[in-house]
């Protein structure tokens, strides 16, 4: 199997494709792929020629961490769990995500998102919920594995200056139900940095790995005076 | 103001950071990657606690009970006496930064019932407790973080302790982007890096988790301490990238563990240890499912399948993702994996180490789970030993001396410099591979004299290669640097399973199968000058 991967040695060179051959197990996902490759013997690209190993990020192994995030087939996905076997064609591609600067082949700095909630103060401070009803929309919110794969598939976002995506979405409507002193502050920042932008393709929710409902988020938080 | 430097920013180093925090405390924190990729959002089952509203007629003292039994009374009493007598304060602290506990219709946390305890007092997110709890944390240091309270330091990885005369100044830490090396001097340096997974190749764990902090300070003259301890989970779900945990919340609800002989299942556990059989204590069922030599499975799909969706929606979607497997209608195959250190960093109560103002808290040091961990203790621990540093560090007076360490910068540079200016590309990862077939043949839940001789051999072969090869410019420069550090952490556990001639909790010896009075304490290994020396703490030195 064909695997072209597009490769940068550093944040200031250029990106290039590399293209491997993949013999390994049919049944492993992209990360056992990447590993199979890294360490199979000396790595060498489709030609015989000796190459660099391939950077890339990972640490649960499992869809638990978001590391792998990169996009494969011209798709947003976690390595972990995407298989082989669910692969069209006989060959695959691999890039890094394009909205976040690379820092070595497939590893990015996705250090924007947690910028962003820090310098809009999406903590909770004094807590005060209000509603228990919604318990498992609040479980499902806080297992967000900020993997940035909502704000690559967004329409809206671009590179985090004004616009901050779903996953701050989620976050400002944890913060406003955890204490609903704060709910006027976070509506007014979650207006200026997701309402008025949000173009509503919900791309978001088919994406997120943890099957995150954006929707509920936005619709409570709408609905917020 | 003091100045902490925290490196590891899971469950742990947050805790410390955040109760420095709140006694106004200025912490950094470091790590390569944020807290959302650390091994706490792994933790599955739950964070035990006894709450004064619980109906089990359970008590603080019964939990004391169970974790030093659990651990072969190896674990400090007065330090698992903190542990436990804090616990409910813990989830309390946790209710009120956020967390998302199964809870009731009064809104107080639901219990589950977790192995080697005598009721039932694991309180659970689900089956994510971990990933809940670090979301939680992670909101609660930001409010810090906008205050100037806690800075975070990404794409640093530690490199060594700036230790001199006994006392710690400080870190070295090696700067991703920059390729330098930066000397950070603070008041206090408090280690929260996770316990030695990577040691074994692919555990149920983080591969960030490597122990390289513990073997590098080792070598700088920290003690470690009850390396022998290594805790197989039973249960873990083969799969072609690694061996994923099967959360013990399964047998929590009722998960029952059997094997095939003859068309008939046996329901081992149930037949040799009664009704509370799969509820056993870990290091007894890996070892009976070791025993056993044939396919053991884990039968859940009894239960209502909206009890499987509400409480194990986790361990559902990981068995239909990874295996393609219904747990709602058929049995989960399992199979023993290396899940947790007991042993670590060796510190005193307060969670110091024998060097002064250097720390170590969470799953890298050793304190309360002696032989043996129950199930829902890490996650407490993790939590309280972060609190007990950050307290002992506010109570402390700063002695304001700094030294001057620009040599030591200098003279790493030029080593790291001086290796990596190479054409050779010697596989430091081809060491990495080799290192974790050694140790999870030799080290595995059974252990031998020879089997341990074998693995001292190879890891001293290892050893002496890895200063002569030079390094891989294809990886980070961290995974070279870091190669000894972890080799000799290895031999150090090896040679702690060796000394320790006696069966206990996680370390079965098959030929000393029985335990013996006169070795119920302590482990701690010194290092000198590449000599190492194991002793027996029998005058309880980190008992204070």
């Amino acid at each position: 199997m064909k695997v072209k991967i597009l490769r940068q040695q550093s944040p200031v060179t250029e990106p290039y494709w590399e293209a491997f051959l993949y013999d390994g197990p049919q049944n492993n996902t992209v990360a056992g792929l990447l590993d199979y490759l890294n360490y199979n013997d000396d790595i060498t690209d489709i030609n015989g020629n000796k190459t660099t190993r391939i950077g890339w990020e990972c640490s649960c192994l499992q869809g638990m961490c978001g590391g792998c995030a990169m996009v494969i087939n011209e798709v947003p996905a976690l390595a972990c769990e995407t298989f082989l076997k669910d692969l069209r064609g006989d060959e695959i591609s691999i890039r890094p995500l394009r909205k976040f600067p690379v820092i070595h082949d497939l590893v990015v700095d996705r250090s924007v998102i947690q910028e962003n909630l820090m310098r809009s103060d999406i903590f909770i401070g004094d807590y005060q919920p209000s509603e228990y009803k919604d318990k498992e929309h609040q479980y499902s919110l806080a297992k967000c594995l900020k993997c940035g794969l909502c704000l690559e598939v967004c329409p809206n976002y671009v590179n985090g200056k004004t616009f901050f995506g779903a996953l701050f979405a989620n976050d400002c409507y944890l913060v406003s139900a955890r204490n609903t002193a704060k709910g006027k502050d976070i509506k007014k920042i979650y207006n200026e940095h997701f309402g008025k932008h949000c173009s509503k393709s919900l791309a978001c929710m088919d994406i997120c790995p943890m099957k995150i409902q954006t929707i509920a988020s936005i619709a409570k938080m709408n609905s917020y005076r | 103001m003091k100045n902490v430097l925290i490196i590891g920013s899971g469950i742990s180093g947050l805790s410390c950071a955040i109760k420095c925090a709140e006694l106004g405390i200025c912490t950094t924190l470091v790590s390569p990657f944020p807290s959302e990729r650390s091994q706490s959002v792994m933790a599955a089952g739950g964070i035990n606690a006894v709450l004064s509203d619980n109906n089990e007629n359970d008590s603080v003292e019964s939990h004391i009970e169970d974790t030093l039994k659990g651990g072969c009374y190896l674990g400090g009493k007065k330090a698992v006496t903190g542990l436990c007598g804090r616990a409910e304060e813990i989830i309390g602290f946790l209710e009120r930064i956020g967390t998302v506990f199964s809870v009731n219709r009064l809104n107080r946390p639901i219990k589950r019932a977790f192995g080697g305890q005598s009721h039932k007092r694991t309180c659970y997110c689900g089956s994510s407790t971990g990933k809940q709890i670090v979301s939680a944390l992670v909101m609660e240091a930001r409010k810090y973080e906008a205050a100037g309270l806690i800075k975070r330091r990404l794409w640093s990885d530690f490199h060594s302790a700036l230790i001199r005369d006994g006392k710690c100044y400080g870190a070295l830490l090696y700067v991703e982007s920059s390729g330098a090396l930066e000397a950070v001097c603070a008041d206090a340096v408090v280690i929260a890096t996770g316990g030695q997974n990577a040691v074994f190749g692919k555990t149920t764990g983080s591969t960030q988790c490597d122990g390289y902090t513990a073997g590098k300070l080792f070598m700088q003259g920290v003690d470690l301490k009850n390396l022998e301890f290594i805790q197989y989970h039973p249960t873990t779900l083969e799969t072609p990238q690694k061996k994923m945990l099967v959360s013990e919340a399964v047998r929590g609800e009722g998960g029952r563990l059997f094997y095939n002989d003859k068309g008939r299942r046996v329901y081992f556990m149930e037949e040799k240890y009664g009704s509370r059989g799969n509820l056993m204590t870990r290091d007894i069922i890996s070892r009976e499912i070791f025993m056993a030599d044939r396919e053991v499975f884990l039968d859940i799909s009894f239960l209502d399948k909206k009890l499987i969706d509400g409480r194990l929606p986790e361990v559902r979607d990981l068995c239909q993702k990874y295996r393609g497997i219904d747990i709602s209608k058929k049995s989960i195959p399992v199979a023993p994996s290396v899940h947790f250190f007991m042993g670590g960093i060796a510190v005193h109560l307060d969670h110091e180490t024998n060097i002064r103002d250097l720390y170590a808290v969470g799953e890298c040091a050793s304190m309360y789970h002696g032989a043996n961990r129950l199930g829902g203790n890490s996650l407490l621990a993790a939590i309280y030993s972060g609190w007990v540093a950050a307290e002992t560090i506010a109570g402390k007076e700063s002695s304001g001396k700094t030294e001057d360490f620009s040599g030591t910068v200098e003279k790493e540079t030029a080593a790291l410099k001086s290796k990596m200016n190479t054409k050779s590309n010697f596989p430091v990862m081809y060491v990495r591979d080799m290192l974790a077939g050694t140790m999870c043949s030799k080290l595995g839940i059974v252990r031998n004299s020879s089997a341990l001789d074998e693995g001292m051999r190879d890891i001293d072969y290892y050893l002496s290669v890895a200063d002569k090869i030079n390094y891989d410019p294809s990886v980070l420069p961290y995974f070279n640097y870091s190669l000894k550090g972890i080799l000799t952490l290895s031999k150090a556990i090896i040679a702690c399973a060796m000394n320790r001639t006696e069966s206990r909790g996680a370390h079965y010896r098959s030929d000393h199968p029985e335990s013996k009075d006169e070795l119920c304490c302590s482990t701690i290994i010194s290092y000198n000058n590449e000599d190492l020396r194991v002793r027996f703490d029998k005058e309880h030195e980190y008992e204070s």
